[in-house]
């Protein structure tokens, strides 16, 4: 056992983490941001657009991520749209095609989750369709979507390893780096699992307890009713 | 202008329907494996003594926090200093298995879960024991919710069996990739691509369907009886 070797490139491991945390963290809002769009499309049933907001999503979703990443950056940017992009900007787009897809299906799930009686009752009060969204259905839903939606974040991280395969230079292509010149592949694979577990694992536990936290707050709304 | 031409496909056939045997191969062994896993893991979690509960845990926990690429990587890379060397496609389904049985555990899990725990102890208090009151009781109810599910991780096997060209298998995805770099064909390639694991995901989509419909009439029967 060499485990020298993750003291010794230690700094580049990290900045290498840090690579990881900047795409997927610019991957998640984009992929919210896109998502929430797409999936409210689909729960509003706007004519044109729910039915190709549909297509998109079924479409992203039957496909694996490494042909997107693989012909997003080698294909359809540089000789098709003639535009070349960094690695970073490549990995950064496609994760955010690819899991707006994912997200966009979780927020309408919610959407479609509220009670009819909820909107009902909206309604005789008077609330308008953007209020009742505002005031009623969001706020339900997107309590129900958390944990979907943090599993899916978690999906990300994982996914970002996947940029290593075009070449950009995060936790996992840095730890290949490595063990091509040290040959000690064991000890970095295990770090480098370790370091993803530890990110991953935490953000799970998290977002249970956040879901535990709100049981216990509505539990005490109702018993206080 | 990028000029569309299917014929480069044409000549590429021989090599796709190669790569789709592949692919094939490897997702079926890994689905049947997978399957296999995700049904003992379970049983240990949900029946298991207190130290394979907890041992059953740590491996679902571990793999599903850490990326498959990673994974693959671990078993064609690592594995090797330690042991016999594997071909590819071995390692490939290896690690595929791993991971998607993690999975199906789960699901299998959230199945048994929604069992009524009334069924377990009638069929204990019946003098079952716990593999028959597992194998008689709990599982043949279990897997009427579970299908769905189910078959949306068989759908993710199928994604995630692209990601074996990166250990040098030569399965669909890396077929597709390589006749688009040689013939400068992005989007065609993309397009047959997309198409042809559409197909395959649609396809396993289409089975768990009327298997979970062959399923529910079979119940039915054996109820009116």
């Amino acid at each position: 056992m060499h485990w020298e070797v993750i003291a010794d490139n230690f700094d580049f491991l990290m900045k290498g983490l840090v690579t990881t945390f900047k795409l997927a963290f610019l991957s998640i809002i984009g992929s919210l941001v896109l998502g929430t769009l797409l999936g409210i499309t689909r729960y509003l049933r706007i004519p044109f657009f729910s039915l190709a907001a549909a297509a998109y999503i079924e479409f992203v979703r039957s496909i694996p991520l490494i042909l997107f990443i693989f012909f997003i950056h080698f294909g359809f940017l540089p000789y098709i749209l003639g535009a070349q992009s960094s690695f970073f900007a490549s990995s950064c787009l496609t994760l955010v095609i690819f899991t707006s897809a994912y997200v966009a299906e979780i927020i309408r799930g919610g959407l479609d989750s509220i009670e009819k009686e909820h909107i009902d009752a909206a309604v005789s009060l008077g609330l308008s369709k953007l209020q009742r969204l505002r005031y009623i259905i969001l706020p339900i839903a997107v309590q129900r979507m958390m944990p979907a939606i943090v599993s899916q974040f978690i999906a990300l991280i994982k996914d970002t390893s996947l940029a290593s395969t075009i070449g950009l230079i995060e936790l996992t292509r840095s730890g290949e780096i490595i063990y091509e010149r040290t040959y000690h592949e064991f000890e970095v694979l295990v770090f480098i699992a370790f370091v993803y577990f530890l990110v991953c694992f935490s953000l799970s536990r998290l977002s249970r307890l956040l879901e535990a936290r709100h049981y216990i707050v509505s539990d005490s709304r109702e018993a206080l009713c | 202008m990028y000029e569309i031409d299917f014929n480069v496909i044409v000549n590429a056939l021989p090599q796709l329907i190669k790569g789709i045997k592949t692919t094939l191969f490897i997702s079926l062994i890994s689905s049947v494996v997978a399957f296999l896993i995700g049904f003992v893991i379970a049983f240990l979690r949900t029946m298991g003594t207190a130290s394979l509960r907890a041992a059953s845990t740590i491996y679902v926990e571990v793999i599903r926090n850490t990326p498959l690429l990673i994974q693959l990587y671990f078993v064609y890379k690592a594995l090797p200093g330690f042991g016999p060397h594997l071909n590819p496609v071995t390692c490939g389904i290896i690690a595929l298995s791993a991971y998607t049985g993690a999975y199906i555990s789960e699901v299998f899990r959230s199945g048994i879960n929604s069992v009524n725990s009334e069924q377990y102890q009638a069929a204990r208090g019946l003098g079952l024991n716990k593999l028959e009151t597992f194998n008689l009781v709990i599982f043949p109810q279990a897997i009427r919710v579970v299908i769905p599910p189910l078959a949306s991780q068989f759908i993710n096997l199928v994604k995630n069996s692209s990601l074996v060209s990166v250990i040098a298998v030569t399965d669909l995805f890396y077929i597709i990739y390589k006749g688009a770099v040689d013939d400068f064909r992005f989007f065609e390639f993309f397009v047959v691509g997309a198409f042809l694991y559409m197909a395959l995901t649609g396809f396993i989509a289409a089975t768990a369907n009327t298997i979970e419909k062959f399923i529910s009439t079979i119940q039915e029967k054996e109820v009116r009886i």
